[in-house]
């Protein structure tokens, strides 16, 4: 009987899922073009998948055994599967394999299940939850209808009810793992993630064979030439295809929201829950079958769901009341990646919500809070802070700092980023300049013709002002000379580097850290050993995650004797100290501040001193009201730990000692 | 962004200034190496740039000519070549920091003293003698002029060639410039006097034969006066008249503004406002002369916290503001703004000890900074934090000592306790902020109130500590600092008991504290003649008594400086306070419902009686020394100081040397009685090694 019921049940559920993967195309394509190359993408999806994918799920060792073990199993049981019992290819050696493929399925299913049995908080509930259930029922159910295959068990074995039983089990088995793939539940992660994979729209991000490093951090440039080009993101069909694809591929892990900072301080964004939101509105209808952590809500434990809905064309974002998605949810986000890095399946968040900022911004004018302030000044000052153009270098006035117009040409351009305004920052520049002239570096500034980066402004979702202070900025850059470009601000040092490039800025930028580890690594500096107490890290997201930048700053640290009590979470997991993505302008109210989370990160360390590298990061730090350790930049430690120079020789009226004093 | 007008980089002539604060021309009287500029002259410009003055204008009164004696103040003498390497010193040191220095040359004309060193005969246009100096003087002739031009010329180019930034002629505080101004006294009836031209012309040769030896790129400024406030010296309008005169030339790149002559007693005290005066109360006159000129104004004159600076600057009264004493009592005032810690900002109050010491020919010293202007010895105005042990220190006195004290090995990072018997800190300072005019040297207190705040030092306010108290602590250091007590029981003679009953005479502080009730009709007999007698006489005058303060000194406030005794004579005159002199306090007796004070001339021992109904005495005080006993023969070093070492500045040898039990030292009025600076300076020295 089963020879008859199995390839019926296996071609059937192919057949299904044939028609359902043509649907849920159909929901992808309603999004924009995007030019990806299909071919190669499919060609490169088993690398991406296997190399890339892996690298991320193998953070967690026991997931990446489970998921080896189930998801290996059942592709190769599937596959099998099909030949002997669908084909009928009663070979031995195939039903063995078989065997062996289900069995292995099923051990990764007990994990599956194991982990079920008590779910941290960040998994969802809802289908996820009968998932063990069905794997272990298409594990045993392949199993146990492949024992004869193979004569452990006599053919025809058995009353017929079992053999009904046994098929309906499989039927189960394949109505989740091979329907489901493409119909919807948990097994659509499988079909669309492999395709995410494939179709990626940051297809530089992954890794290559001959060793190429695979980052893509710089936001897409909106094309503001094409008047047929939507201003970023209104509705769920604004998004290019892929991006709608990568939505579809969540597994709903909740890595994401363990490790966002808003999530955390009660803002209310959890990224996993913005995903799902993305595809409820691909697909039309409301959140309410989402069985995960809420957005945090004020006063309420989360926002309750049933409450929001959306269509493929309707706004994500409602002008008033309720649709898809709240516009405080996308305004609390800090860009800060650490979504994006914990994503086993390679989402990428940040486009998505950045996208979405662009259309409140751009088309409503509804930035919130602070924010219109800022972009106004921007536009007028071309700094975030409205102050005096031509007040840019009053920071520097005993300095005598050589501008690069008077030079033409330097081997270093000290990009000093806005931060020149601020009084603490430019302690840290003051810092930078003494460490320069100890090395005898050939610098210079732009001075009063360099502006703001755009940073903040394309954050903000202000493309147009980005695009504007980033042409000007290149304008002026091109006149000029330089080997490269040296910045203490990260969100500079990412935003030359890695966002410059499509409008045509071209440079080799390096953050001073990393630039200071190369100068003490080639003799040019000189330390005294350090005298003070314990020392933490605290990672720039814009230099570590954005860039990869973990290791000079922590050489640096090492060179000036200091041993780092590393935070719990550092390095690519480092927590984001709440001042990116323009979250401090938006501020949008949670239950605590994220500085205040991350001091305490701090304290936990018995660190007496953190040491960071960014003008943002100090600042938020610095903010926390009676914190236990001091917050500095690493160019004044080693500023401070400089050996000083031999002393001047004769006097000569015509020469003055150049001003080193950091304060 | 705060304090942006601050920080705003100025132009003068063709020098940036990083900030708009200055520290002025002031007599600096440590430059003692005939004129030369010390290490410790250099160090203490240093500390200035270093801690962020954007311009120092060093050397007040610094002298052109041979016969201008510099030697009463210390000045610096540019009247000979000499003085170039010195200057180089001192402007690398400066530079080195980012600041920049001048230095303000000038000829003293009358304004000076005779009767030393070279016994100059002093000049002046028409010989008339100068009251506060006491100086006579020849009338200057011709050839005088034209040498003293010279000098001026020469004096400039020295401070070119020695790498200072720019020198400022001094053309106020009776200087020999503005002596030819004013006709109050230049009578002259030559091409050097009489008319508006001629009064000016000396000043104008001056500057050019200045400016025609240091060229274009080397800064010339002038300092002036607003207005001498002297019915015949030169008003507000001949002022402006005057900048404007000058200014017109092109040839000078700022001015710095000064309100009030200088010349009598009562003038000078305006010239560096104590406490008792309003903040910056000359500014209208700087900003009158800002209206005339074309170039950068200067201006200086009780400017003492930052944000009366940003406010002064934002308004664009002038363009710089000179915070002179404000650095004096912190020369880290610009970096502890730029660090975001106005709080930790050691603020001026005027007391202006730094000022009443030059004009007795002292170096300058701040009351409250015992580290300024001992730089050079190595006294640091920032305390590091001790690579050694961490240390139990018990202070016990929360006067400025005891405060000093507590402070210092807080920074040190001692775990520090502070035992004080009153409900507040302050000592004698509470005390002496209590009388009219004199409340701001509370100013004192408040920063340490902050400090001890920030620093976690466990205060112990309304507690007497004890014997016992103290050494259940198991302190390693106690220091004490627990001052004294009025001195009233000297003379049996006075009546005076411990009973408040039967007492015939109270102290000055029974009457600042509020302790005892004013009198209607009182005498106070004050042998001290310092701040205290003055303080009470004004304080009781103000509540309505009636009042004689007599003293057996030369006058009552003799010990009083230059700048303070003439606003406590305004006060004091005004309230009808009689002050009389050469009188001991013989005798005190009750009779009937009064008291009658028998006195006693110094010089005919003649007896004379005031019948009054409260008598204060100002004795000074004695050391509270008992616990200082009950401690001393436990403690491992037996309560002494060694002297050589903390002469020297060098840690008190004990303080390495292994033992059981505790070290103990006691400073301040406990010791011996003296004032505020020498108690928070034997706190620094003593506690900066712990």
């Amino acid at each position: 009987m089963l020879e008859t019921l199995l390839p019926i049940l296996i071609f059937s559920a192919l057949g299904v899922a044939v028609i359902g993967a043509w649907r849920r195309v159909r929901l992808w394509r309603q999004g924009r073009p995007s030019a990806v190359p299909l071919l190669k993408g499919l060609a490169a999806m088993p690398r991406r998948y296997l190399v890339d994918l892996h690298h991320v799920v193998g953070r967690d060792k026991v997931m990446s055994n489970t998921h080896v073990a189930t998801a290996g199993g059942f592709v190769a049981a599937a596959v099998l599967m099909t030949l002997v019992h669908g084909l009928g290819l009663a070979n031995p050696w195939l039903g063995g394999l078989l065997l062996l493929a289900s069995a292995t399925m099923f051990v990764g299913s007990l994990f599956v299940a194991r982990r079920r049995r008590n779910p941290p908080a960040r998994l969802s509930r809802g289908p996820w939850m009968r998932l063990p259930r069905s794997l272990m029922a298409f594990s045993l159910g392949v199993f146990a209808i492949t024992l004869p295959a193979v004569g452990i068990l006599p053919a025809g074995f058995g009353h017929w009810l079992l053999g009904l039983l046994l098929a309906a089990v499989v039927a189960w088995g394949l109505a989740e793992m091979v329907v489901g793939m493409t119909w919807g539940g948990p097994m659509k992660h499988a079909f669309a993630g492999a395709l995410h994979l494939a179709f990626h729209r940051r297809p530089e991000r992954f890794s290559t064979k001959a060793g190429g490093e695979g980052r893509s951090t710089g936001l897409k440039a909106l094309d503001l030439e094409d008047p047929s080009a939507p201003l970023g993101v209104e509705t769920p069909a604004d998004f290019t295809w892929n991006q709608l694809l990568g939505f579809d591929a969540c597994v709903q892990c909740g890595r994401c929201e363990a490790v966002c900072p808003a999530f955390a301080a009660g803002q209310p964004l959890n990224p996993k829950k913005l995903i799902q939101d993305m595809v409820v509105g691909m697909a039309g209808g409301s959140d309410a079958h989402y069985a995960g952590s809420p957005h945090p809500s004020q006063g309420l434990g989360g926002k309750p769901v049933g409450e929001h809905h959306g269509t493929p064309h309707g706004p994500i974002v409602a002008r008033e009341g309720k649709a898809l998605v709240d516009a405080e949810t996308l305004w609390s986000c800090t860009t800060c990646r650490a979504c994006v890095e914990e994503c086993p399946m390679m989402i990428e968040h940040v486009d998505a919500i950045v996208d979405m900022r662009r259309f409140l911004t751009l088309e409503r004018g509804e930035t919130p809070n602070k924010a219109p302030e800022v972009l106004d000044n921007l536009i007028a000052t071309d700094n975030p802070g409205g102050f005096a153009p031509g007040a840019r270098m009053h920071w520097a006035a005993d300095l005598d700092l050589p501008l690069i117009a008077d030079l033409q040409q330097v081997d270093v351009l000290l990009w000093l980023g806005d931060g020149a305004f601020d009084m603490r920052n430019q302690r840290t520049l003051r810092a930078l300049v003494k460490v320069l002239r100890a090395a005898g570096v050939d610098f210079a500034v732009l001075g009063n013709e360099e502006r703001d980066s755009g940073d903040v402004a394309r954050r903000l979702g202000d493309e147009a002002t980005f695009q504007s202070l980033a042409r000007r900025n290149i304008a002026t850059l091109a006149q000029y000379r330089f080997q490269h470009i040296v910045t203490c601000d990260p969100h500079s040092f990412h935003v030359l580097g890695n966002e410059y490039g499509e409008l045509g800025g071209h440079y080799r930028v390096y953050h001073h850290s990393t630039y200071i580890a190369e100068l003490y690594e080639s003799g040019r500096l000189a330390f005294r050993p350090w005298k003070g107490g314990s020392v933490t890290y605290h990672d720039p997201c814009y230099l570590g995650r954005y860039n990869g930048e973990y290791e000079a700053p922590r050489n640096v640290l090492r060179a000036l004797g200091i041993q780092v009590s590393e935070m719990e979470r550092s390095g690519f997991r480092s927590r984001c100290c709440g001042g990116g993505g323009g979250a401090p302008i938006t501020d949008i109210p949670g239950k605590r501040r994220i500085p205040d989370m991350r001091m305490n990160d701090v304290e936990a360390t018995g660190a007496s001193l953190v040491a960071v590298g960014c003008p943002q990061c100090t600042a938020m730090l610095e903010g926390v009201v009676d914190a236990g350790a001091e917050v500095r930049d690493i160019a004044e430690l080693v500023a401070d730990a400089l050996v000083a120079r031999p002393a001047v020789g004769a006097f000569d009226a015509t020469r003055r000692p150049q001003a080193e004093e950091v304060i | 962004m705060a304090f942006d007008a601050i920080f705003q980089p100025i132009e003068i002539g063709k020098l940036t200034i990083r900030n708009r604060v200055v520290s002025t021309a002031h007599a600096e009287v440590h430059a003692t190496d005939g004129g030369m500029t010390t290490e410790r002259y250099v160090r203490y410009y240093e500390e200035k740039a270093k801690g962020g003055c954007g311009l120092s204008i060093c050397g007040g009164s610094s002298v052109v000519s041979i016969d201008s004696p510099q030697g009463w103040w210390s000045s610096v003498n540019l009247a000979t070549d000499r003085i170039i390497p010195h200057f180089q010193n001192l402007a690398d040191a400066v530079h080195k920091h980012g600041g920049k220095i001048m230095i303000q040359i000038t000829h003293m004309g009358r304004r000076s003293r005779w009767d030393g060193y070279d016994w100059s005969t002093l000049l002046s246009p028409s010989g008339i003698r100068e009251p506060v100096h006491r100086s006579t003087c020849k009338t200057i002739e011709e050839e005088d002029i034209w040498r003293i031009i010279g000098d001026f010329a020469q004096a400039a180019r020295r401070a070119k060639e020695g790498g200072l930034d720019g020198v400022e002629l001094s053309a106020v505080h009776q200087h020999l410039i503005d002596q030819f101004w004013s006709p109050r006294v230049n009578k002259r009836e030559d091409q050097w006097g009489g008319s508006f031209e001629n009064r000016m012309r000396f000043g104008m040769e001056v500057l050019k034969a200045v400016r025609a030896e240091v060229g274009d790129d080397f800064v010339v400024g002038m300092r002036i006066c607003g207005d001498e406030f002297h019915p015949d010296g030169l008003s507000h309008e001949d002022m402006k008249q005057i900048a404007a005169y000058y200014d017109a030339t092109g040839q000078v790149d700022f001015f710095g503004v000064i309100g009030s002559g200088c010349d009598t007693h009562n003038t000078l005290a305006n010239v560096i406002p104590n406490m008792s005066y309003p903040p910056e109360p000359f500014l209208h006159l700087a900003a009158g002369i800002k209206e005339v000129v074309s170039v950068p104004v200067i201006h200086a004159q009780n400017i003492k916290d930052p944000n009366q600076a940003q406010r002064i600057l934002e308004g664009g009264y002038v363009d710089l503001v000179g915070m002179t004493r404000a650095q004096i009592a912190d020369p880290h005032m610009i970096a502890k703004i730029k660090m975001g810690q106005v709080d930790q900002i050691k603020q001026c109050v005027g007391a202006n000890y730094c000022i009443d010491r030059q004009y007795q020919g002292l170096d300058v010293l701040c009351i409250q900074n015992a580290a300024t202007s001992r730089e050079y010895m190595g006294l640091p105005h920032i305390i590091e934090k001790s690579e050694g042990p961490k240390r139990k220190v018990v202070v016990v006195g929360g006067g400025p000592g005891g405060m000093e004290a507590a402070r210092v090995a807080a920074e040190r990072g001692h775990d520090v306790t502070l035992f004080e018997a009153a409900e507040a800190l302050g000592g004698q300072i509470t005390i002496a902020a209590q009388a009219p005019q004199r409340d701001q040297i509370a100013g004192i207190t408040r920063w340490y109130q902050l400090e001890l705040a920030r620093l976690n030092v466990d205060l112990r306010l309304g507690t007497r500590a004890d014997e016992a108290t103290l050494l259940d602590l198991r302190p390693d250091i106690v220091v004490l600092a627990t001052g004294g007590h009025p001195f009233l029981e000297q003379d049996p003679q006075w009546g005076y008991s411990e009973n408040p009953e039967e007492s015939l005479v109270v102290s000055t502080w029974d009457i600042l504290s509020g302790k005892v009730a004013p009198g209607k009709n009182v005498l106070i007999y004050d042998t001290i003649c310092e701040f205290s007698g003055l303080s009470a006489a004004d304080y009781l005058a103000d509540k309505g008594a009636k009042v004689e303060i007599v003293t057996d000194d030369i006058k009552p406030g003799a010990a009083v400086g230059g700048t303070t005794f003439p606003t406590y004579y305004r006060s004091l005159y005004e309230k009808e306070v009689i002050m009389s002199s050469d009188l001991l306090l013989h005798k005190v007796y009750r009779e009937g419902d009064g008291l009658v004070a028998v006195l006693e001339n110094e010089y005919t021992g003649a007896l004379e009686e005031r019948v009054v109904d409260q008598v204060v005495v100002e004795n000074g005080v004695r050391p509270d020394e008992g616990l200082y006993y009950a401690l001393k023969a436990q403690s491992r070093n037996k309560g002494q100081v060694d002297l050589e070492a903390l002469y020297a500045i060098q840690p008190q040898p004990c303080l390495s040397e292994a033992g059981d039990g505790f070290l103990l030292f006691r400073l301040g009025d406990c010791t011996a009685p003296r004032n505020t600076h020498a108690a928070i300076y034997d706190a620094l020295r003593i506690c900066k090694d712990f």
